[in-house]
């Protein structure tokens, strides 16, 4: 199952500007594993760049699987996958 | 092997694959990778310019394609060897030729039949497997696994995309796991689209215009991750799935396909037992000497027997029999028919009646058309009677097997205006902006023509392709310059298959509803496949249509080919430029060729359709030959002994077959070494390569004691030629029938021009300057009459009747009403012909108002009658009652219709016949005294400044010699026609008013570039409107107002 979201949330990334960790209703949640990251495309007819997307498994007080969407220069969290 | 990409779409996928071929191949050599598949949708389009490509790049190239399989599924298939190969072309030709109109769709049982050779993959998301895993239907999903397990074997493999989204999160996972329970090997593919990310808006553009639908109502499959991507991109994305990604390499190493390309493969021709091809091609020439030549003399049998051993030697018996039996098969029947091209150039062609050109007469060189040398395979191309061309083709479906014969396909590909319309339509840009940004676009590429716009006179002034909104727009549309866009017949190109033409070439419908290639000439030709052009020629319509008339009308029947080859009188018509409706000299350019060249007399012929040509007048080979064809300059060779192969015209190179004399006389080179040398010379060649071409010409004439220099200076004539020569015996197998026109038009007006009339559209001019003509050559035209006209142009006492076809509006069920109700008896009244015929009312006016019913009644009492009787026609329930139900007549049309007199017939008549038949609308106008009409040109003198008014019939821009644009305008005022010549400068101030159509007032200088070929050197177009005039006098009359000017 999976939740949408759709709420801005404050990370922190790596070099790659991946995040490695993020805060979302005010719990730091630690990303433990890059599961995968993958770009879609959006109205590019209105010169929308593609949306960028990473699945990680991240830590807080137990693991979970999320959904993170880099709009312009934040990230929004898309969904939680149970 | 390392991961080898199974899965990819280039755009030879029609309007779902975004990378050419190369970028494709760019991308997996950049990547290292050592084999790539090509599997595009339902097609091996692609696949032959695909295996070739990667080949000479050093990668293994991958056949096969993603076919629709029933259920609306979809299979990755996978070419293994010859065999797989086979199996896949047979596969998709069931698959199209099955679902005519539809979709192309393989059932399980085409999949059965035609399994041998292939690998399989369970495919896409729409794969059969993948849907049923990812629905949940378990059980069924298992019994599709049966299935294809039971069809391809260990060749069975589970396909598994990762491309990770919204959507997708598990499906690849479940699909691992349920492929693992089956005990089923899984491979990794990653469902290629285009070559690099950043091509995934393309992709999308293309989908949206081949589903016909606004881009931003595109929802699934937006990913941008179909792009090729590298082995440590699959290996991350399958790192837990190790197996899938080895069993790419592994499924590489089982597709071993080796495709024996340029292997001739020739169509087999029956022939009587204890016969071999090679006998009875050899007795069939022999039985026709005596009849061409008389006598069998040494020499011709030295010809016959040298052509028939290279035929057998290059194995082409088996064609040239086939041809023979198509050409002979179609002359029993009374289909005229015959051989253009270099075939020509072949004694046996002429001995077998495949061409009519003698090949001793005119001096021809067989090895201009094949030799043992010669790496592309010559063809043999055959015009045929328009009328009859269809005839023909089914004979050959039906000897040959209706699954051994296609026509030969051709790729539509994108150029600017369709780019133009179709993303425009998928961007929803609005309609004005697509039509304005079309206009003026001919014939120019998509990524070019707003370099064009900016320096076109004609497209300078627009703004609109400067615009800053549009910007991205036009990007789009160079994007997709040259894009595929469908498969359609190339004209006349005809595949016969030595047994089963599908297990070579995979075949489908064309729109049109022929059975066509999916490869298109250029592969077909690489695949060894002998192809032959069966084209249609409508002037061998107009001949034989013309000879009917004759005979028909005087009771005389004419042998063509015994015609007077240099007639006074016809050629006396030729060079006073009278040439329009006549074959290959009717152009401008052609008319202008024989006021300068003045002909009489067959060979003249041969030269004006060789000498005008862009490569020859660029080349000012016209000012060459001319003075001397005239005597004005004595005829000099540079060296003795190009005298033989040049005396014919005049020391000047004219022919290709002159080359071969050329290398052959002058430097010892063999004919065949000739002709290669030729080609050669003909295509694009590196500066080593032409040196080296050079050392070896100037060798051999050194060797055959000629100077060096000498050799150096006819090199570089040889070289310039090369690009632009014309083949001698094509040019003589049309100057046959260009004469043949000629003689006809010229002691038979009324029925050639009814012919040429009949068989529209055809030539170089529309109907209404042909009859303009026909009326200057002294023939009457009539209007159209139901008593009288027929469904084409016919000949009455000398007249010709203008046709019922002609009527815009005129449908063939009204058309075919009124002819079988004739047969029945002529009408003897306008009550008469509406209670026996199915003519709608708007079409019933129409007639009237081109006079067509005046013989039955006067036009004053049209009105009344006609809705008196249309009232009938419902009453008595008889004719088309529906037709007038919900239409009532509208009196002000048929008002018109019946006011007698010229000016409103003469309107009607170039409104709804596209014709002057009663007057010329410039009839009309009280012209200014300064202006000349065009049957008056000839008296003016050259320099001296006119203006003319008329309509335009055409332009041209035919390349020049220096590469600016000429523009030529041809143009008509119903006395005569003119050729008006605009310059850059001109264009430059006059670029809005080019390509105009309509009425134009050109002010310029007469120019004579020879005894009578005129021209007008245009120094001022102005657009005009033809407008009524507010006239209460009896003379009703126009006005030509300007509609703008240069300056």
């Amino acid at each position: 199952m999976a939740r949408l979201i759709g709420e801005p949330v404050e990370t922190h990334t790596d070099r790659d500007e991946i995040p490695d960790a993020f805060i979302w209703r005010k719990r730091l949640y630690r990303v433990v594993e890059v599961l995968s990251c993958w770009q879609e495309s959006v109205d590019w007819w209105n010169e929308k760049p593609p949306r960028f997307f990473v699945r990680v498994n991240a830590r807080n007080t137990s693991y979970g699987t999320y959904e993170l969407c880099r709009l312009g220069d934040g990230w929004f969290l898309h969904r939680v996958l149970d | 092997m390392s991961f080898v990409h199974l899965h990819v779409h280039s755009q030879y996928s029609f309007l779902d694959g975004a990378s050419p071929l190369d970028r494709l191949l760019e991308k997996a050599q950049a990547l290292g990778m050592s084999a790539l598949a090509l599997t595009d949708h339902n097609r091996l389009t692609g696949a032959i310019r695909f295996y070739r490509k990667a080949t000479a790049l050093g990668i293994k190239p991958i056949i096969g394609a993603e076919v629709d399989v029933e259920g609306d599924h979809h299979l990755t298939l996978l070419c293994k060897d010859t065999h797989g190969y086979s199996s896949l072309c047979r596969l998709l030709t069931e698959a199209h030729l099955s679902n005519r109109g539809r979709e192309p769709q393989a059932t399980r049982e085409m999949l059965r039949k035609f399994r041998t050779g292939l690998v399989a993959l369970s495919g896409c998301s729409r794969g059969e497997v993948p849907v049923l895993v990812r629905r949940g239907k378990i059980e069924e999903a298992v019994r599709a696994v049966c299935f294809y397990r039971d069809v391809y074997g260990d060749d069975f493999f589970i396909e598994l995309i990762s491309h990770p989204s919204q959507q997708c999160i598990s499906n690849s996972y479940w699909l691992a796991q349920f492929a693992r329970q089956q005990l089923v090997p899984v491979v990794a593919t990653n469902n290629v689209h285009y070559a690099d990310r950043e091509d995934y808006a393309v992709k999308e553009l293309l989908n949206a215009i081949g589903r016909n639908i606004p881009v931003d109502q595109i929802k699934d499959r937006r990913t941008t991750e179909q792009y090729l991507k590298s082995s440590e991109e699959m290996a991350c994305l399958f790192r837990d799935l190790p197996d899938a990604l080895a069993a790419t390499g592994e499924i590489a190493s089982r597709c071993n396909l080796e495709l024996e390309l340029g292997k001739p493969r020739f169509p087999r021709f029956d022939i009587p037992a204890g016969e071999t091809e090679y006998g009875l091609l050899s007795r069939l020439a022999y039985e026709r000497v005596l009849a061409k030549y008389g006598s069998l003399t040494p020499d011709i049998r030295q010809r016959i027997e040298y052509e028939l051993d290279t035929i057998n030697r290059l194995g082409f018996c088996g064609y040239f029999l086939v041809v023979w039996d198509i050409v002979r098969w179609a002359r029993e029947r009374g289909i005229r028919c015959q051989a253009r091209g270099s075939a020509a150039d072949s004694l046996v062609v002429y001995l077998l009646d495949i061409s009519i050109v003698d090949p001793i007469a005119h001096d021809l060189l067989f090895e201009r058309f094949m030799h043992p040398l010669r790496r592309e395979l010559p063809d043999i191309d055959l015009d045929i009677d328009r009328k009859r061309r269809e005839e023909v083709r089914d004979y050959i479906a039906q000897k040959y097997g209706t699954d051994n014969v296609a026509c030969v396909a051709t790729i539509n590909t994108y150029m600017a205006r369709g780019a133009i319309r179709d993303v425009g339509k998928a961007l929803q840009v609005p309609q004005e902006i697509i039509e304005e940004a079309c206009s003026g676009i001919h014939y120019l590429s998509a990524s070019q023509f707003r370099e064009h716009a900016a320096s076109l006179p004609e497209l300078k002034k627009s703004t609109i392709y400067k615009r800053t909104e549009l910007d991205s727009f036009f990007k789009l549309c160079a994007v997709i310059d040259g894009f595929p866009k469908h498969l359609s017949v190339h004209l006349g190109g005809l595949l016969i298959g030595g047994g089963r033409l599908s297990d070579l070439v995979p075949l489908e419908w064309s729109s049109g509803g022929d059975i066509i290639s999916q490869y298109d000439k250029d592969d077909i030709e690489q695949l060894g496949l002998v192809k032959m052009y069966v084209l249609s020629l409508p002037t061998l319509t107009v001949l034989e249509d013309t000879l009917a008339d004759i005979r028909k009308n005087h009771g005389v029947s004419i042998d063509l080919d015994n015609i007077p080859g240099d007639d006074p009188a016809a050629f006396a018509m030729l060079r006073d430029g009278k040439a329009i409706g006549t074959f290959q000299l009717e152009s401008p350019a052609q008319r202008e060729m024989a006021g300068r060249l003045l002909p009489d007399r067959f060979e003249d012929i041969i030269v004006s359709i060789s000498l005008v040509r862009p490569g020859p007048l660029k080349s000012n080979m016209d000012k060459i030959y001319l003075p001397r064809r005239h005597g004005k300059e004595s005829v000099t060779y540079l060296h003795p002994k190009l005298k033989n192969a040049l005396e014919e015209t005049l020391g000047v190179i004219l022919y290709q077959e002159q080359v071969l004399k050329v290398a052959h006389d002058l430097a010892g080179m063999s004919y065949a070494e000739a002709d290669g040398f030729r080609r050669a010379m003909t295509h694009d060649r590196t500066t080593e390569e032409m040196e080296k071409m050079r050392g070896s010409f100037i060798t051999g004439a050194v060797r055959n004691d000629v100077s060096e220099d000498i050799a150096s200076q006819v090199f570089e004539q040889l070289a310039a030629f090369a690009a632009y020569g014309f083949c001698k015996a094509h040019a003589v197998a049309y100057a046959i029938i260009a004469c043949q026109t000629l003689w006809l038009k010229c002691h038979y007006p009324a029925e050639f021009f009814a012919a040429v009339l009949s068989n529209q559209p055809m030539g170089y001019y529309p109907p209404r300057v042909l009859v303009a003509e026909a009326r200057r050559s002294g023939v009457k035209i009539l209007p159209p009459d139901v008593n009288h006209s027929d469904d084409c142009y016919t000949v009455e006492d000398g007249a010709i009747r203008v046709s019922l076809k002609q009527l815009r509006g005129m449908s063939e069920d009204a058309l075919g009403s009124i002819l079988s109700a004739r047969m029945r008896g002529s009408f003897i009244s306008l009550r008469d012909f509406v209670l026996r015929t199915n003519v709608s009312q708007p079409t019933m006016e129409n007639l009237a108002r081109v006079g067509a019913f005046d013989s039955l009644c006067g036009r004053e009492e049209l009105q009344s009658q006609l809705l008196i009787l249309s009232g009938l026609r419902q009453k008595t329930g008889r004719g088309t009652m529906s037709l007038f139900e919900d239409t009532q007549p509208e009196p002000v049309h048929t008002m018109e219709a019946a006011n007698d007199n010229r000016k409103e017939r003469m309107l009607a008549e170039r409104e709804l016949l596209s014709l002057s038949i009663t007057a010329h609308p410039l009839d009309y106008v009280l012209l200014d005294a300064g202006i000349t009409r065009m049957k008056d040109l000839y008296k003016s003198e050259t320099g001296k400044r006119v203006e003319i008014v008329g309509s335009v019939i055409r332009y041209q821009t035919p390349p020049t010699r220096n590469g600016n644009r000429v523009v030529y305008v041809i143009m008509e005022d119903g006395t005569g026609v003119a050729d008006v010549t605009v310059f850059g400068d001109v264009q430059e101030k006059c670029g809005h008013v080019l390509f105009r159509e309509g009425w134009l007032r050109v002010t310029g200088k007469v120019q004579r570039r020879g005894p009578k070929a005129l021209s007008i050197i245009a120094d001022n177009l102005y657009p005009l409107s033809l407008e009524p005039a507010d006239s209460d006098g009896p003379q009703p009359e126009f006005h030509l107002n300007s509609v703008g000017s240069c300056n």
